[in-house]
């Protein structure tokens, strides 16, 4: 007990505390006697090895679980920390698209503007680097985020949703253009509103609309800016709309890229084979779709208009009504923003300055009017788009007329310098938003493509359109005629608005003027290509469209655009084939028409065009030379001289040998030998000319060149021979085949010309007048002279004797060239040899008495040594050729006699080679031939 | 009624005893000549089987002949200017004649002049009409083909000029020769021109299916029936066989190189100017400037035949004899009117009455194919029905007369049995 107590009291012993002793210190005291020092951890120590990480060790997940951050500047750092990383790692692109698109997207509306910016940022990578088609699931997600911000009670978010609409416009406008229906209406709103229905009173100001323009006196720029803005995008929006609908029928495409641009091709793409590819069927030929039993697809028989699929493009803007009923919203907002922008730029609006617009005004009505051109576009088919016009003109032409007609020629105000300041703050506004300095000139060819489109065509019995026209015709006449330089687009712009105007006005004072001033510009030196081209197609397509249009079929301007074209061409030279081969495309269809004013330039202009030296037709391209020879067809006459100059381009190889093949063709079809004639065409060629044309091609070689070769005999003339009488002239393998080509062609035109006996008369004459007085003789005429007899040599007709005598030196000669040739070039001069040796044998064996003269001209003891055995493998290639044996053995006597020259002037010790084969061919012939002798006993006399 | 005999009608500008001649095709005979003229080419027609009409050469008038009176012509259509091309409508209604630029079309049963159209801007070198007669084409010197819808240019709409369903634009030079194919709207068309090549388009869309380039300029051209083949005669007195439907066997291709049907009929030796194909596809005829016309195998590429004429052939083609051609005495159902030269005018007086085209098959009401073949299928079950069944009535007769005759054979068998064994069994 006593014990127990004892220890109850030592548990709560009392401490005596005295004064001046030391406080013992506690057991569970705090020893505090150490220092901090804070440390800063900028990165995190915990490395992430599961994927790439910014500089901050940042993954990507968190990245996007920041983004839901209530911090904005976490947010900030957070998109900032995704661009980087996207940029270092494009493949976590691909892996986490779904949950970036959606988190970025997220962040449109945020109230933060740094965040904003920061998000169009990183969607503008994202942009750039994923294409279209991968984007296209989540477009819908974007979209919808995006109609979001457009449609947002703060300012700020509206304006910078315009930002995050230019990054998708310019990436993806295919998917943008997909949906336009929402987004339309939110363009709407964003500059104006919907009237509440209980404003009666107002309602029946405006018409029944139930849009206004709305002012916000909350927003940064002014409201005119803003609205231009807008408009700015809501006209890329159409444009994209426009670009993206699925082409139909080749309507819009044409309307597209031009009413004068070449039309396309057929929407089925034609077989194009040639007949020598045909032959070796290197192609195989499908032209049927199912084996042809089934009416194809584009057929343009219709039995009822096609009912219109519909279900695919329903919302928006599919059909012409839904197109109709935009308009209608939009139209009128439009002039209103038109009306504010004109009035409040020009205070005073005095008469005489009312016309002058500041650059922002400018810009504001220009894209009203661009806005306006493209709804015009957005028609699905033609037909909507005559019926939108209609509708157009007879809704707002007044309102047009009232309001952009007024002061039409506008131009820029001169600003004055005391307001130089307000000017500069103004151009710092305005470089925020891109794309916004507007010429006066656009402005205004801008605004007469628009009010064109609304002029009606002038008919009997309709109203005249007034004024408005005359004054939007002088304003295109005095821009095109002023001399002043226009940009492509500018110009494409204003022929299409004259186009329209020529085609709806129907008025010869009207197409005259307009296609005048055209041309003054047209006269205009250094255009640049592409303009030029574009000036001749309006010119050409036009020409094309005068059938039905008196008027246009009447134009003295197109009569000298067109006459004038020859001489172009022939000024133009080779220095741009595409531009020429433009001008012979004009000239090939104005000439098929038979214009007759072209066909005399083209006649006298002629001789320059096809000269053999510096004209156009020898130094373009093939396809431009294949167009010109087609042109011969229309020349009405052909001249001496023109003749000479086609003649010296086909035996030069300016042409290749088809071509001059096919042109020597179609000389033949316009000369009245042809015997092709329809109707009334008189014959081009005179047949005179035609014989001398002719005659001069199978020579090959014109009289000068021919006299030069007579000169210069040191060079490469091989020199006479008693084996070869004539001095031959050898020419390349590239000119033999080219003359060789030629020849043929020209002996089928005399074969075809009817009677045989006088064409190889009139040849017979040529030769004694021209040919035999020569001394050197290219290779290449020699072979084709002899072709041309053999194949021209008609039965009845006996050679006379000179000819025959030199048809024999030929003859001689080039057998003898043969084994110069085998000497020289085995391998590609092949088709040479055989060409020479075919005319040889050929003549050989249809010439009467050609083979006589030839062995008589064998004088063996006037050869020398290495000729004795060229001499040996003549004869025996002869012996050996069988079609050739009648006539040789109707010669054996001569024959005989030559063999045994032979072996005795062999004065080599041993029987070479080719002696032992000569006799032994010689013993073959001449024992079949005693067979057969009795039978040939007539051949006798003719050979 | 025998089988339709064809037969080759040729012309040539250098006969001075007769103008056509009609050989048969399988023989080559000469079967009839025609006199008076020469023809100028394409423009050789017969018309409804009771005429036949051409061209003179050179001058501004058609010769008609009545088709069995060889030695007469029936009238000679006077027109404004030399006529280039002729052709007449397959049902016989319209006749259709180039005259330098423009077409002229008649309308065969009154003989007036139904339209001139002059859309081509130089001279007509030839007109085609399709098979069922509901569109025309022509060609001409100014490299365009024109595809007209026949019930738009008959329109009497005076206020605008009848446009073509589709210009054929795509030649470089002028048009030589077309030809339709079979199936009406659906016909394929081929063109040949100068410009060395052959098109084939397609008539209901205007396309372009086809294009073969030749190493000379093509001066006729046609097709098989079956539209196999494609027939172009050259320049250079070649015709050349274009397969239009060959099978790109990869394998055997590279074997047989030549074998394709791309080959060429040689044996003219100058414009060959006309081509037509027999109903079967297997003759080809041609017409040559070397004054010759030549009948071909189309299987092998032969010449069978060789017909020699005076001067160059203007026209050779293969037709089916119409009834009339060899009967002397027959006469034409509906006797051909006087052509008129002018257009005719909706002011003058005539303008009141009203035309009625029978056309020439058609004259009681035919039954519809519906009809047809409801008949021919109870011809058919009857034969079967017959043959197998039987008819009700007839066999029950036949089946009582049977069993009654089997009765009374019973009985007399009955009988005899009974008498012999009488006979038999009598006591004597």
């Amino acid at each position: 007990m006593k014990s127990k107590k004892k220890k109850r009291q030592d548990d709560f012993q009392k401490v005596k505390l005295k004064v001046g002793k030391k406080k013992p210190r506690a057991d569970n005291a705090t020893n505090t006697n150490f220092r901090t020092k804070g440390i800063h951890l900028s990165e995190q120590l915990k490395r992430d090895t599961s994927g790439p990480t910014t500089h901050r060790q940042l993954s990507i997940n968190d990245l996007l679980s920041q983004l839901h951050h209530y911090n904005a500047n976490v947010k900030h750092s957070a998109l900032m920390g995704l661009r980087e990383l996207l940029s270092l790692n494009p493949s976590l692109l691909e892996q986490h698209l779904s949950r970036l698109l959606s988190e970025v997207a997220a962040v449109f509306t945020d109230k933060d503007g740094n965040v904003r910016v920061a998000a169009t940022r990183v969607l503008r990578f994202i942009a750039q680097s994923v294409p279209a088609e991968r984007v296209a699931p989540f477009f819908p997600l974007l979209s919808a985020h995006l109609s979001c911000a457009m449609t947002h009670i703060e300012t700020g978010i509206q304006e910078d949703a315009m930002k995050v609409l230019d990054v998708l416009l310019e990436h993806y406008p295919a998917l943008l253009a997909g949906r336009p229906a929402v987004l339309l209406t939110n363009f709407l709103e964003l500059i104006s509103h919907r009237q509440s229905s209980g404003g009666a009173k107002k309602a029946q100001d405006t018409k029944g609309r139930s849009w206004a323009l709305s002012v916000n006196l909350n927003r940064a720029v002014t409201s005119q800016q803003w609205r231009l803005s807008v408009l700015l995008r809501l006209g890329r929006f159409l444009q994209a709309v426009v670009e993206e609908r699925p082409v139909e029928e080749g309507d819009l495409s044409a309307a597209a890229n031009g009413v004068f641009g070449c039309s396309g091709e057929g929407r089925l793409t034609p077989l194009y084979l040639i007949w020598e590819e045909l032959t070796y069927s290197k192609v195989g030929v499908k032209v049927y779709e199912h084996s042809g039993a089934k009416p194809t697809p584009r057929s343009t028989f219709r039995l009822r208009p096609e009912v219109d699929s519909g279900a695919s493009v329903s919302e928006g803007l599919g059909s012409a009504e839904a197109i109709q009923s935009f308009a209608a919203t939009l139209v009128p907002l439009l002039l209103e923003v038109w009306v504010e922008a004109s009035t409040s730029d020009s205070p005073m609006n005095n008469t005489e300055g009312a016309h002058l617009l500041s650059p922002d005004a400018m810009s504001v009505m220009f894209q009203v009017l661009s806005i306006l051109q493209l709804l015009r576009k957005l028609a699905p088919q033609q037909e909507h788009q005559d019926a939108l016009d209609a509708w157009f003109r007879k809704e707002y032409l007044g309102d047009f007329i009232q309001h952009f007609m007024k002061n039409f020629p506008y131009g820029t105000q001169d600003t004055p310098k005391h307001r130089k300041k307000a000017e500069l703050k103004r151009n710092k506004q305005t470089a925020a938003i891109p794309g916004l300095t507007v010429e006066p000139l656009a402005l205004n060819i801008t605004l007469c493509q628009v009010m064109v489109s609304l002029s009606q065509r002038q008919g009997l019995g309709r109203e005249t359109d007034g004024d408005w026209l005359t004054l939007l015709r002088t304003f295109v006449r005095d821009t095109l005629s002023s001399g002043v330089k226009l940009s492509y687009r500018h110009l494409h712009m204003l022929l299409g608005t004259v186009w329209k105007m020529v085609l709806t006005q129907r008025s010869k004072t009207v197409t005259e003027d307009l296609l005048a001033a055209v041309y003054v510009y047209y006269k205009q030196r250094n255009l640049t290509l592409q303009t030029r081209s574009l000036l001749l197609s309006f010119y050409s397509k036009l020409y094309q469209q005068e059938q039905g249009h008196t008027h246009i079929a009447r134009s003295k301007v197109l009569c000298r655009w067109l006459a004038s074209l020859p001489v172009q061409l022939s000024q133009l030279g080779h220095r741009n084939p595409t531009l020429s081969a433009r001008l012979i495309v004009s000239i090939h269809a104005a000439a098929s028409r038979g214009n007759k004013d072209m066909l005399n330039s083209l006649q006298t202009n002629a001789c320059r065009l096809y000269d053999q030296q510096e004209g156009v037709f020898a130094l373009l391209p093939a396809e431009s030379q294949q167009r010109m020879v087609q042109l011969l067809y229309f020349l009405p006459k052909m001249s001496q001289s023109l003749l000479a100059s086609l003649s010296c381009c086909c035996t030069t190889g300016r042409i290749s040998a088809g071509l001059a093949a096919s042109l020597i063709r179609i000389i033949h079809l316009r000369s009245s030998l042809s015997g092709w004639s329809v109707g009334s065409q008189e014959a081009a060629v005179q047949d005179v000319d035609y014989f001398s044309f002719l005659f001069s091609t199978l020579m090959g070689f014109s009289s000068y060149k021919l006299a030069s070769l007579q000169e210069d005999e040191d060079k490469c003339a091989l020199p006479c021979s008693p084996l070869s009488p004539l001095s031959l002239f050898p020419t390349s393998v590239e000119q033999f085949t080219h003359h060789w080509d030629v020849v043929e062609e020209v002996c089928h035109c005399l074969e075809t010309l009817g009677s045989k006996s006088q064409c190889f008369d009139i040849l017979q004459n040529g030769f004694s007048k021209y040919v035999i007085k020569l001394e050197v003789f290219p290779d290449s005429m020699v072979a084709g002279l002899l072709r041309a007899v053999s194949r021209l040599l008609d039965p009845s007709v006996v050679p006379t004797e000179p000819v025959v005598r030199f048809l024999s030196q030929c003859c001689l000669s080039l057998m003898a060239l043969l084994f110069t040739l085998q000497q020289e070039a085995p391998a590609e001069a092949n088709h040479k040899r055989e060409a020479i040796w075919g005319a040889c044998v050929v003549a050989l064996s249809t010439v009467p008495r050609l083979l006589r003269m030839v062995l008589q001209m064998l004088r063996v003891g006037d050869l020398n040594e290495e000729e004795l055995p060229q001499l040996g493998q003549i004869l025996l290639m002869l012996l050996q050729h069988t079609p050739l044996h009648s006539q040789l053995l109707a010669n054996a006597a001569l024959l005989q006699e030559i063999i045994q020259h032979i072996t005795r002037y062999n004065r080599s010790a041993t029987r070479e080679q080719w002696l032992t084969d000569l006799l032994y061919c010689y013993s073959l012939t001449v024992a079949h031939g005693s067979s057969a002798h009795r039978g040939n006993l007539g051949l006798q006399d003719m050979y | 009624m025998a089988a339709p005999v064809e037969v080759i009608v040729t012309s040539d500008s250098g006969s001075q005893l007769w103008n056509i001649t009609v050989f048969d095709l399988h023989s080559g005979s000469s079967l009839l000549s025609y006199r008076g003229g020469n023809s100028s080419t394409r423009t050789l027609t017969a018309l409804r089987g009771h005429f036949v009409l051409s061209a003179q050469l050179g001058k501004n008038f058609i010769n008609v002949w009545e088709i069995q009176r060889k030695d007469q012509l029936q009238q000679k259509i006077v027109c404004p200017g030399v006529v280039t091309c002729l052709t007449s409508s397959p049902d016989g209604v319209f006749l259709a004649a180039g005259v330098a630029e423009a077409v002229y079309l008649w309308e065969v049963s009154t003989g007036k002049l139904l339209s001139v159209l002059s859309r081509h801007y130089q001279d007509v070198t030839c007109l085609k009409f399709t098979d069922d007669s509901s569109h025309f084409v022509s060609g001409g010197k100014d490299n365009l083909a024109l595809v007209w819808s026949l019930c738009s240019v008959i329109q009497l709409d005076s206020n605008h000029a009848p446009e073509p369903r589709h210009v054929l634009s795509r030649h470089s030079l002028p048009i030589t020769d077309l030809h339709c194919g079979l199936m009406g709207t659906q016909a394929r068309v081929a063109t040949a021109s100068l410009d060395q090549t052959v098109k084939v388009w397609e008539l209901s869309s205007g396309e372009l299916l086809l294009s073969i380039l030749f190493d000379v300029e093509i001066m006729s051209v046609t097709f098989d029936p079956c539209e196999y083949f494609l027939f172009c005669g050259g320049s250079d007195g070649n015709i050349f066989q274009v397969s239009l439907c060959s099978q790109s066997l990869g394998r055997d291709k590279s074997f047989q190189s030549d074998n394709d049907g791309n080959q060429v009929f040689k044996g003219h030796r100058n414009l060959v100017t006309c081509l037509s194909v027999s109903m079967d596809g297997t003759l080809l005829v041609s017409g040559s400037h070397d004054e010759t016309v030549r009948l071909w195998d189309i299987q092998s590429k032969q010449s069978i035949r060789c017909l020699a004429h005076k001067g160059p052939v203007t026209n050779a083609f293969i037709m089916a004899a119409p009834a009339n051609m060899f009967l002397p005495d027959s006469r034409p159902t509906v006797p051909l009117p006087r052509f008129s030269r002018h257009l005719h005018d909706g002011d003058t007086g005539q303008s009141g009455d009203v035309c009625v085209r029978l056309a020439p098959y058609t004259q009681e009401e035919e039954e519809s194919y519906l009809q047809k073949a409801d008949r021919l299928n109870s011809l058919m079950n009857a034969v079967t029905d017959k043959s197998i069944f039987g008819d009700g009535e007839n066999t029950k007769v036949r089946i009582a007369e049977l069993e009654e005759e089997v009765q009374t054979l019973k009985k007399i068998n009955k009988d005899l049995f009974d008498f012999s064994s009488q006979l038999l069994t009598k006591p004597t």
